[in-house]
C-alpha cells in the first residue's frame, strides 16, 4: 500500500519542484551574466499570478484553443507517473514503458500545434510548423536513444532499465550509453525549447518556436502551458540523470532510502540545471535552417548507440 | 583486468569515431583541425593503453611519436595554413549536412555489418573496437569525396590515415616499429605535398574549391 502512496506521490513532487527548477536556471543564468536576476522562486509567483488573472481569448478561437492546454498540462503529468524518479520497481511500469512516454510526449507536442493554428494568427502558424519540425524528427530520437538502454536492460520499462543499469554499474561507461546520453541530452534541449535551439527568455523573435505557439494565452490557460512546458524540462532531466546515472534511486522502501533519493535527485538536477545554464551562457541561438542539422546529428549519435549495444550485447 | 581494457579500448575508439563525424556537421576549418588535434590525442591514448595491458614497450613508442607528429607537428602546420589563408568555411558541400550524417550512421552500420564475422573469430579484448576504426575509415572517406575545400579534403585524409591506425593497434596490438615509423615519414611527406598542392590551387584560384579544378581541362 505504501509504495503506491510514495509512487503517486512521485508526479506532484515533480509539479511541485519543475517550477524552481526553471527558476533555479534561469538565476545561475543570471548570475553568470552578472546579472542580480529574479529569485529562483519567481516562476511559482508567475503561477499564482496568471491563475489570478482573466483569461482572454481570442473570438476566432474554437474549442480546441480552450482544451489545447489541459491535454499538454495532462499528458506530460502523466509522464511524470511513468518516469522514475525516487523508487523502483515500480508499479507503474504495468501502465506504461518508453513507448508510451514517446507517445504522451508526442500528443502534447500535437495538440500545442493544433491551438497554435486554431487563432489563425501568422506567428501562430510559423510556431506550429517549427514545433513539428522539430519534434519530427527528435521524438525518434528520444525513442532510439532510451531504446538502447532497453536492450542492454532486457526490458523497455523504464524502471527495469534503472535496476538493470544499477545492478551493473560498470555498463554506465559502455560507448551506447555514452552516445545514447549526448543523443538525449541534444534532444532535451530541442524538446523543452532551450538555447541553442529555441530562446526561452523571449517572445519577441521572428525565430522563436514555443512562444509563437502560446502568444495568444493567457491567464490561467498560459498559467497550465508554462507549467506544462516546465514539468517537460523537468522530466526530461530526471529521465538523464536517472536512467543514465541510477545511484541514489531508492530500492527499498525505508525512510533513509527515500530520503537520500530525494537528495541524490535534488543534486542531480542542480549538477544539470547549471550545465544547462552554462550552454545558454556561452551559445548563440542557431539559424533555424541549422536545427534539423543539430538534430540529425543527435539521431545519428543515438542510432549508433543502439547499434554499439546491439552489437555488443 | 581484461573487461577494463575492453572497456577503454571501446571508449576511445567510439571518441575518436565521434571527433571524426564533427567534420561532417561543423562549418569552419578551425573546428576541424581542433577535432583532429583531440582524435590524434585520444588515439595516443588508446596505443598507450594497448601498449600498458599488452606490456609492449615500442607501443609507447609509437604512442610518443604519434603525440608529436599528429598532436603537435601537423596541427601547427594546419593552423598556419589556416591562418595564411584566412578562416574559410566549407559553405557548400557535395553532400548537405543533414544527408551527409545519414549516410555517415548508414557507413558505419555497413562496417558494423562487415567487421561482425571478425569480431565473432576474435579472441582480443580489443575487438568491439574493430567496427568503430572502420566506421571511421570509411567516414573520412566519405569526407574526402563531399566536401569541396581542399584543407578539409586534407584534414579528411588525416582522419582517414588515424583510422587506419587505430585498426591496425586494435586489429594486431600495432605494427612492427620500423613499419610505423616509415608510415610516419610518408605522412609528413604527403602533406607536405598537399600543402604545396593547395598553395598552387590558391594562388591559381584565389580559393581553395577543388570543384575550379575542373576549369584546368581548357
Amino acid at each position: 500500500m505504501s509504495e503506491w502512496l510514495v509512487e503517486v506521490f512521485q508526479p506532484f513532487l515533480a509539479l511541485a519542484l519543475a517550477p524552481g527548477l526553471v527558476g533555479f536556471i534561469r538565476w545561475v543564468k543570471a548570475r553568470l551574466q552578472s546579472r542580480s536576476g529574479p529569485p529562483p522562486w519567481q516562476p511559482y509567483r508567475e503561477l499564482r499570478k496568471l491563475f489570478r488573472k482573466e483569461a482572454v481569448v481570442s473570438g476566432n478561437a474554437s474549442w480546441l484553443f480552450r482544451f489545447a492546454p489541459y491535454v499538454l498540462f495532462a499528458s506530460t503529468l502523466a509522464i511524470a507517473f511513468l518516469v522514475p524518479l525516487l523508487v523502483v520497481p515500480r508499479h507503474f511500469d504495468m501502465v506504461g514503458d518508453l513507448f508510451v512516454v514517446v507517445y504522451l510526449l508526442l500528443l502534447g507536442t500535437f495538440w500545442l500545434a493544433l491551438a497554435g493554428l486554431d487563432v489563425g494568427s501568422a506567428f501562430g502558424g510559423m510556431g506550429s510548423s517549427r514545433a513539428v519540425t522539430v519534434a519530427a524528427l527528435s521524438e525518434p530520437t528520444i525513442a532510439t536513444a532510451i531504446f538502447s538502454l532497453a536492450l542492454g536492460a532486457g526490458s523497455t520499462n523504464l524502471g527495469a532499465i534503472v535496476m538493470a543499469t544499477m545492478s551493473e554499474p560498470s555498463t554506465v561507461l559502455t560507448p551506447g550509453h555514452l552516445l545514447a546520453f549526448a543523443a538525449l541530452a541534444i534532444v532535451t534541449i530541442a524538446e523543452a525549447g532551450r538555447l541553442p535551439v529555441d530562446n526561452p527568455a523571449t517572445h519577441l523573435e521572428l525565430t522563436m518556436i514555443h512562444e509563437a505557439m502560446i502568444l495568444e494565452y493567457s491567464g490561467r490557460y498560459l498559467a497550465l502551458l508554462q507549467c506544462g512546458s516546465w514539468l517537460k524540462l523537468f522530466v526530461f532531466f530526471s529521465l538523464l540523470a536517472n536512467l543514465f546515472f541510477p545511484w541514489g534511486v531508492a530500492t527499498t522502501l525505508t525512510l533513509g532510502a527515500l530520503a537520500w533519493a530525494v537528495v541524490t535527485l535534488l543534486l542531480k538536477l542542480v549538477l544539470l540545471a547549471v550545465a544547462l545554464a552554462v550552454l545558454e551562457t556561452r551559445v548563440a541561438k542557431l539559424r533555424l535552417f541549422r536545427v534539423p542539422e543539430l538534430l540529425s546529428t543527435s539521431f545519428l549519435l543515438a542510432l549508433l548507440a543502439i547499434t554499439s549495444s546491439f552489437l555488443l550485447r | 583486468m581484461n573487461s577494463v581494457f575492453s572497456q577503454m579500448a571501446v571508449l576511445g575508439s567510439s571518441l575518436t569515431l565521434i571527433f571524426g563525424l564533427i567534420l561532417l556537421w561543423r562549418r569552419s576549418v578551425h573546428a576541424y583541425v581542433t577535432a583532429f588535434l583531440w582524435q590524434s590525442l585520444v588515439l595516443a591514448g588508446v596505443v598507450a593503453t594497448v601498449a600498458y595491458f599488452h606490456r609492449d614497450p615500442e607501443l609507447y613508442f609509437v604512442a610518443a611519436l604519434l603525440l608529436l607528429l599528429k598532436g603537435l607537428v601537423i596541427p601547427r602546420l594546419l593552423r598556419r595554413m589556416e591562418q595564411r589563408y584566412g578562416a574559410e568555411r566549407e559553405l557548400q558541400p557535395y553532400v548537405n549536412t543533414a544527408t551527409s550524417l545519414l549516410i555517415s550512421g548508414l557507413l558505419v552500420l555497413f562496417a558494423y555489418a562487415l567487421a561482425r564475422p571478425l569480431v565473432a573469430l576474435s579472441q582480443l579484448p580489443t575487438r568491439a573496437g574493430i567496427p568503430l576504426a572502420l566506421g571511421l575509415i570509411f567516414v573520412s572517406l566519405f569526407v574526402i569525396a563531399s566536401r569541396k575545400k581542399a584543407l578539409t579534403q586534407v584534414i579528411g585524409f588525416l582522419m582517414l590515415e588515424n583510422g587506419i591506425a587505430l585498426l591496425a593497434v586494435l586489429g594486431t596490438y600495432g605494427i612492427p616499429l620500423v613499419v610505423e615509423i616509415g608510415v610516419f615519414l610518408d605522412l609528413l611527406l604527403g602533406f607536405i605535398v598537399m600543402q604545396i598542392f593547395i598553395y598552387r590551387i590558391r594562388e591559381t584560384f584565389e580559393s581553395s574549391d577543388v570543384d575550379q579544378l575542373g576549369r584546368l581541362r581548357h
